[in-house]
C-alpha cells in the first residue's frame, strides 16, 4: 500500500487500487477509539440517465436515493440490526452527485467493515419491500416540502439552470418514485456500484493493509463494467430567471442569491476554482468584508447571513443566503459592493490574512472524522488528493480572485430565490 | 483525565489535556437559575459582547483579529441544563504547532476572550444603544425562525405545554415580549450583576499545560469584584394537568409529539437503565418505534425518542400523514407497553449497551464533544466520568430496564396538523 505523510497537517493517507478497480483510502488516527468507514459511489441524483453495455437508460427521478434506502435489505433481513448487534450505527446519504454508506464504531471494526462491503455490493430487492418503501419515502418527500432550507435551494436551481439535472430534487416526487421497480434498482446498481466507480475510505486507528485485504476478500477481483453517464446539456451562463419566489410557513422572508459559475471540471484545476470561489465570497461579503459590516449595521442582514462557493458535478455557484426583510436590497448592495471592491482592489495584507484564516479553518476541520472521510471521498471523485490543499492556498493569487469576481458577479448570472411568510408582514 | 482548579470563589477551571487534536477549545459559562425574569437577558448578553471591545470596536475588527489567529472562532453559548441557564462564549482555535514559526494562537486567544467579557464598548457607562437594539432584533428573529423547522417547533410547543409549571417550560432564549423590553441600561446592570454573582465554569480542551491556561485566565478574574451567590439545587419535573392539543398549519406533513414523565433523573441510580430503555424504545434505527412504525407499517420517515435526564422527561416525535395521528399515537403506546411487559430481547439490550458504550467512547475523540460532555454533565448532576458511565452501562440488567419503563407515565400530546388553506 502506498503510504504518504503530510507534515504540515500531521496526517498520513494510505492508498491502494485493488485488482477490481476499487480505490481504498485509509487515514490512520493512532490513539483514537472511533473508527469511521465510508463506502461511496460516484453516482448521485443527477446521474439517472446513462448508457450501460450499449443500451441507453433513463431511470426515474429520485432513483439514486431510493436505491440507497433499499440497499439496506439483505436476504436475511434489514442489515441495520446486524450492525446494531456489533455496536455500530450504519447510515447513508444521497447527494446530487454521490451516494455514500457509512458506519462508525469503537469495537468490532473488521466485522462491521465486512458487513458494509457486503450489503452495499449486494443488490437484493423484492417487489414487496420496494413497494413498501413508497410510503416511507413519500413521508420524507413531505418533510422536505415543509423544509424552507431545502425548498429555497431547489427553487434557486430551477431558476438558475436551463438543462442541468440539478433542477430536479434528489428525492424525486411521489409520482416519479411510483415508477421505481426492483428491475430499475438492479439496473442502476449494476451501472454504478462497480468497484471501479467506488471508493472505500476509513479514518481511525486501523491497519490499512487489513482494510484493503478485507475489501478484496469480500468484493473479489472481477472487473465489472461502469455505465457511461449522459453528459449534461450545454448550459448558458445567463440564468433563465432572475427571481423566483414562493410562500411558506416561515417567520420572515428568507433568501438565497446565486451567481452561476463555469463547470469547474475535474482534478486540481477544479479544487483551485473552489478555493478561489471561497476566497471571493469572503472578500465580497464574508464577515471580514466592509460590505458585511455595512449590511449588518443597516439591519439589512442578520447573523443568519452566510455564503460561499458550491460545486456539483458539471456546475458551480457563488451563493449567499439568510433572513432579510428586503432581499432585493441585499442583492443590490452586493452588486454595488462589488464595484467598490474591484475599484479599490483587495489589499495584499487582507488577502494574506483571508488565506491564513481559510487554511486554519480547513486544518481545524480535520479533527472531524466525518468531514475528513467525506472530503477524502468527494475529492477522490474530483480527482484530487485532498491533503495537498495547503500548497494550493499558497499559490492562489488575489488577481485570480478579482478576475473571478469580475466575471461572475453580474446581474445576468444572478438569480434571487425568496420564500415569503404565508401572512403578509 | 480532567484537572479542576479554583480561580476564585465560584470560579472553576477544568482542563482536559489532550494533544491528539489540531484545535483546542475553551468554553466560558456563567451559570444562572433558569427563570423568566433573566432568560432573555442571558440569551442576549453574549451577542452584545461579541459586537465590539475597546480594542476591537466593531464586528469587522473582531473578524479581522480572528482571521489573524488562523481563522479562530468565537460564538455565543446559551444552554439550558435542567433548572439552569448558562450564558457565555465558546471558542475554537488551531493548535499553536500548526501555525507558522513564531506565531502563537492560544495566548492571544485567551487574552481576547477576557477582553470580550470585560471590556465591551461602552457609551456613557452603558452598552451601546445601537448594538443592543440590533442584537435584540437578531434574537427575536432567531426565536421567530424556530417556526421554520416544523419538527423542532412542534416539540418546543409540546414542552411549553407540558412543563408550564416548571422552569423547563421557559424557552431557552426567553420570550419575545421580554426581549423587546430590554434596554441598554437593564442589560448592562444585569451584566455587572451576573459577573459578580454567578458560578463561572471554564473548560479547556487542548495540548497546553493546565498551569499555562490557568495563568492566562487568572488575570481575567483578578479584575472582577466578586460576590458569589450559590445556585439552588436541580429539581425533578413539575408537571401541570395532562393535555392533548392540536395546532393547525399549512404544511404537507403533520408532526406528532408526545411527552412522558418519570421520577428517574440523571441524579438517580436508575438513570443509566433509562438511557438504555430510551435507545431500545426509540433511540436509533433498530429501536422498537423505528422498526414497527416506520419499517413495518410505513407510517413515517422520521421517528424517535429522547430522554432529558436532568428532568426525567421522555419525548417522542414523528413526522406523519395528518390523518394517521390516532394510529401512530396508539402504536407508540403499544411499543411502550411491550417494554413495560418486559418484551425486550437480549439482542435489543445488547445493541443498546453497545451503542451507548460506543458513543461514550467516541465522545473522547472530539474536542467539541468533550466540551459538551464536561460542560453540561456536572451542572445537571451527573457525577460520572465517561469511563464510569460505560461501566454502569455494561452492568445494567434487563430487570432494571423494565423497571425504568414502568416508571414512565404518558402525559402530554401535541399535534401539528397539516391543513391546506
Amino acid at each position: 500500500m502506498n503510504r504518504q505523510y503530510y507534515p504540515a497537517l500531521e496526517e498520513t493517507v494510505c492508498r491502494e487500487v485493488l485488482p477490481n478497480g476499487l480505490t481504498v483510502l485509509v487515514a490512520p488516527r493512532p490513539g483514537f477509539r472511533k473508527k469511521l468507514a465510508y463506502f461511496a459511489t460516484d453516482f448521485g441524483a443527477i446521474h439517472r440517465c446513462f448508457t450501460l453495455e450499449g443500451k441507453a437508460c433513463e431511470a426515474p427521478q429520485g432513483v439514486a436515493h431510493y436505491l440507497e434506502h433499499k440497499l439496506f435489505d439483505m436476504p436475511w433481513g434489514e442489515v441495520s440490526a446486524d450492525f446494531a448487534a456489533l455496536g455500530a450505527n450504519p447510515n447513508a446519504f444521497t447527494s446530487y452527485d454521490m451516494t455514500a454508506y457509512y458506519f462508525s464504531c469503537t469495537e468490532n471494526f473488521a466485522p462491521c467493515l465486512k458487513l458494509l462491503l457486503q450489503f452495499v455490493s449486494t443488490a437484493y430487492f423484492t417487489e414487496e419491500s420496494v413497494a413498501k418503501e413508497q410510503g416511507i419515502i413519500g413521508q420524507e418527500i413531505d418533510m422536505a416540502a415543509d423544509s424552507p432550507d431545502s425548498r429555497i435551494f431547489e427553487q434557486l436551481m430551477e431558476g438558475m439552470y436551463a438543462g442541468h439535472r440539478i433542477r430536479e430534487t434528489i428525492l424525486g416526487t411521489r409520482e416519479t418514485i411510483a415508477a421505481i421497480t426492483p428491475q430499475v434498482l438492479e439496473t442502476c446498481h449494476r451501472a454504478f456500484y462497480s468497484p471501479q466507480n467506488m471508493v472505500l475510505c476509513v479514518v481511525g486507528d486501523v491497519d490499512p493493509e487489513e482494510v484493503a485485504a478485507l475489501a478484496r476478500q469480500v468484493l473479489g477481483d472481477e472487473i465489472c463494467p461502469v455505465a457511461q453517464k449522459q453528459p449534461m446539456a450545454e448550459e448558458p451562463m445567463a440564468c433563465p430567471e432572475s427571481r423566483v419566489s414562493t410562500r411558506m410557513e416561515v417567520a420572515m422572508p428568507m433568501f438565497q442569491l446565486g451567481f452561476k459559475c463555469e463547470d469547474p471540471g475535474k482534478g486540481e484545476q477544479a479544487v483551485r476554482q473552489e478555493i478561489i470561489g471561497d476566497l471571493a465570497a469572503e472578500a465580497l461579503f464574508g464577515e471580514s468584508s466592509a460590505l458585511y459590516l455595512q449590511m449588518y449595521e443597516d439591519g439589512l442582514i442578520d447573523s443568519s447571513f452566510g455564503g460561499g462557493f458550491e460545486t456539483v458535478d458539471g456546475m458551480s455557484i457563488l451563493t449567499c443566503s439568510g433572513d432579510s426583510e428586503d432581499p432585493e436590497r441585499v442583492k443590490e448592495a452586493i452588486l454595488a459592493g462589488l464595484e467598490t471592491l474591484l475599484k479599490e482592489g483587495i489589499p495584499e495584507a487582507d488577502f494574506l490574512r483571508m488565506k491564513r484564516s481559510a487554511l486554519g479553518r480547513r486544518i481545524r476541520d480535520l479533527d472531524s472524522f466525518d468531514s475528513t472521510c467525506f472530503r477524502l471521498c468527494a475529492y477522490h471523485f474530483t480527482g484530487y488528493d485532498y491533503p495537498e490543499f495547503p500548497a494550493l492556498y499558497q499559490s492562489v493569487q488575489k488577481e485570480e480572485v478579482q478576475a473571478f469576481l469580475r466575471r461572475v458577479v453580474t446581474r445576468q448570472r444572478s438569480c434571487l430565490s425568496v420564500i415569503y411568510p404565508m401572512k403578509e408582514v | 483525565m480532567t484537572q479542576s482548579l479554583s480561580l476564585g470563589p465560584g470560579i472553576r477551571l477544568r482542563c482536559i489535556p489532550d494533544s491528539r487534536f489540531k484545535q483546542g477549545c475553551l468554553s466560558l459559562q456563567l451559570v444562572r437559575p433558569m427563570c423568566r425574569q433573566e432568560a432573555s437577558l442571558n440569551a442576549l448578553l453574549p451577542a452584545v459582547l461579541l459586537r465590539g471591545t475597546r480594542a476591537y470596536p466593531d464586528l469587522r475588527a473582531i473578524t479581522l483579529h480572528l482571521d489573524d489567529l488562523y481563522g479562530a472562532s468565537v460564538g455565543t453559548l446559551v444552554r439550558r441544563v435542567g433548572d439552569y441557564q448558562t450564558t457565555g462564549l465558546y471558542c475554537g482555535f488551531m493548535e499553536d504547532r500548526f501555525a507558522l514559526e513564531g506565531d502563537a494562537i492560544l495566548a492571544p486567544m485567551l487574552d481576547f476572550v477576557s477582553q470580550l467579557l470585560l471590556e465591551p464598548v461602552l457609551e456613557e457607562g452603558c452598552f451601546r444603544e445601537d448594538f443592543v437594539q440590533s442584537e435584540k432584533k437578531n434574537l427575536i428573529a432567531t426565536i421567530e425562525s424556530q417556526l421554520n423547522d416544523k419538527r423542532a417547533y412542534a416539540m418546543e410547543q409540546m414542552i411549553r405545554v407540558m412543563c408550564r409549571e416548571d422552569s423547563f417550560g421557559i424557552p431557552r432564549l426567553g420570550e419575545i415580549a421580554d426581549v423587546e423590553a430590554i434596554t441598554a441600561k437593564s442589560l448592562y446592570d444585569h451584566y455587572r450583576k451576573i459577573l459578580r454573582e454567578s458560578r463561572v465554569e471554564l473548560l479547556y480542551v487542548g495540548s497546553a499545560p493546565e498551569e499555562k491556561v490557568a495563568a492566562l485566565l487568572q488575570r481575567l478574574f483578578d479584575r472582577i469584584e466578586r460576590n458569589y451567590v450559590n445556585l439552588p439545587a436541580q429539581t425533578p419535573l413539575r408537571t401541570g394537568p395532562e393535555s392533548d392539543t392540536i395546532m393547525e398549519m399549512d404544511v404537507s406533513q403533520g408532526k406528532l409529539c408526545m411527552g412522558l414523565v418519570s421520577p428517574v433523573t440523571i441524579r438517580e441510580e436508575g438513570f443509566v437503565a433509562m438511557q438504555l430503555l430510551n435507545y431500545i424504545f426509540g433511540g436509533g434505527m433498530t429501536s422498537k418505534l423505528f422498526m414497527e412504525i416506520r419499517e413495518k407499517q410505513s407510517l413515517c420517515y422520521a421517528i424517535g425518542s429522547g430522554f432529558h435526564g436532568s428532568k426525567g422527561l421522555m419525548t417522542v416525535s414523528a413526522g406523519i400523514d395528518s390523518a394517521m395521528k390516532e394510529a401512530v399515537q396508539q402504536a407508540v403506546l403499544e411499543q411502550l407497553a411491550l417494554c413495560r411487559k418486559g418484551e425486550i430481547t437480549q439482542a435489543e439490550l445488547t445493541a443498546a449497551q453497545e451503542a451507548l458504550r460506543s458513543s461514550l467512547l467516541a465522545t473522547q475523540d472530539s474536542p467539541g464533544a468533550l466540551e459538551g460532555y464536561y460542560g453540561t454533565a456536572a451542572l445537571s448532576g451527573l457525577a460520572m466520568t465517561p469511563d464510569a458511565y460505560i461501566r454502569a452501562v455494561e452492568a445494567a440488567t434487563m430487570e432494571q430496564i423494565v423497571t425504568a419503563a414502568k416508571t414512565l407515565t404518558p402525559h402530554t400530546v401535541f399535534f401539528l396538523k397539516g391543513v391546506s388553506t
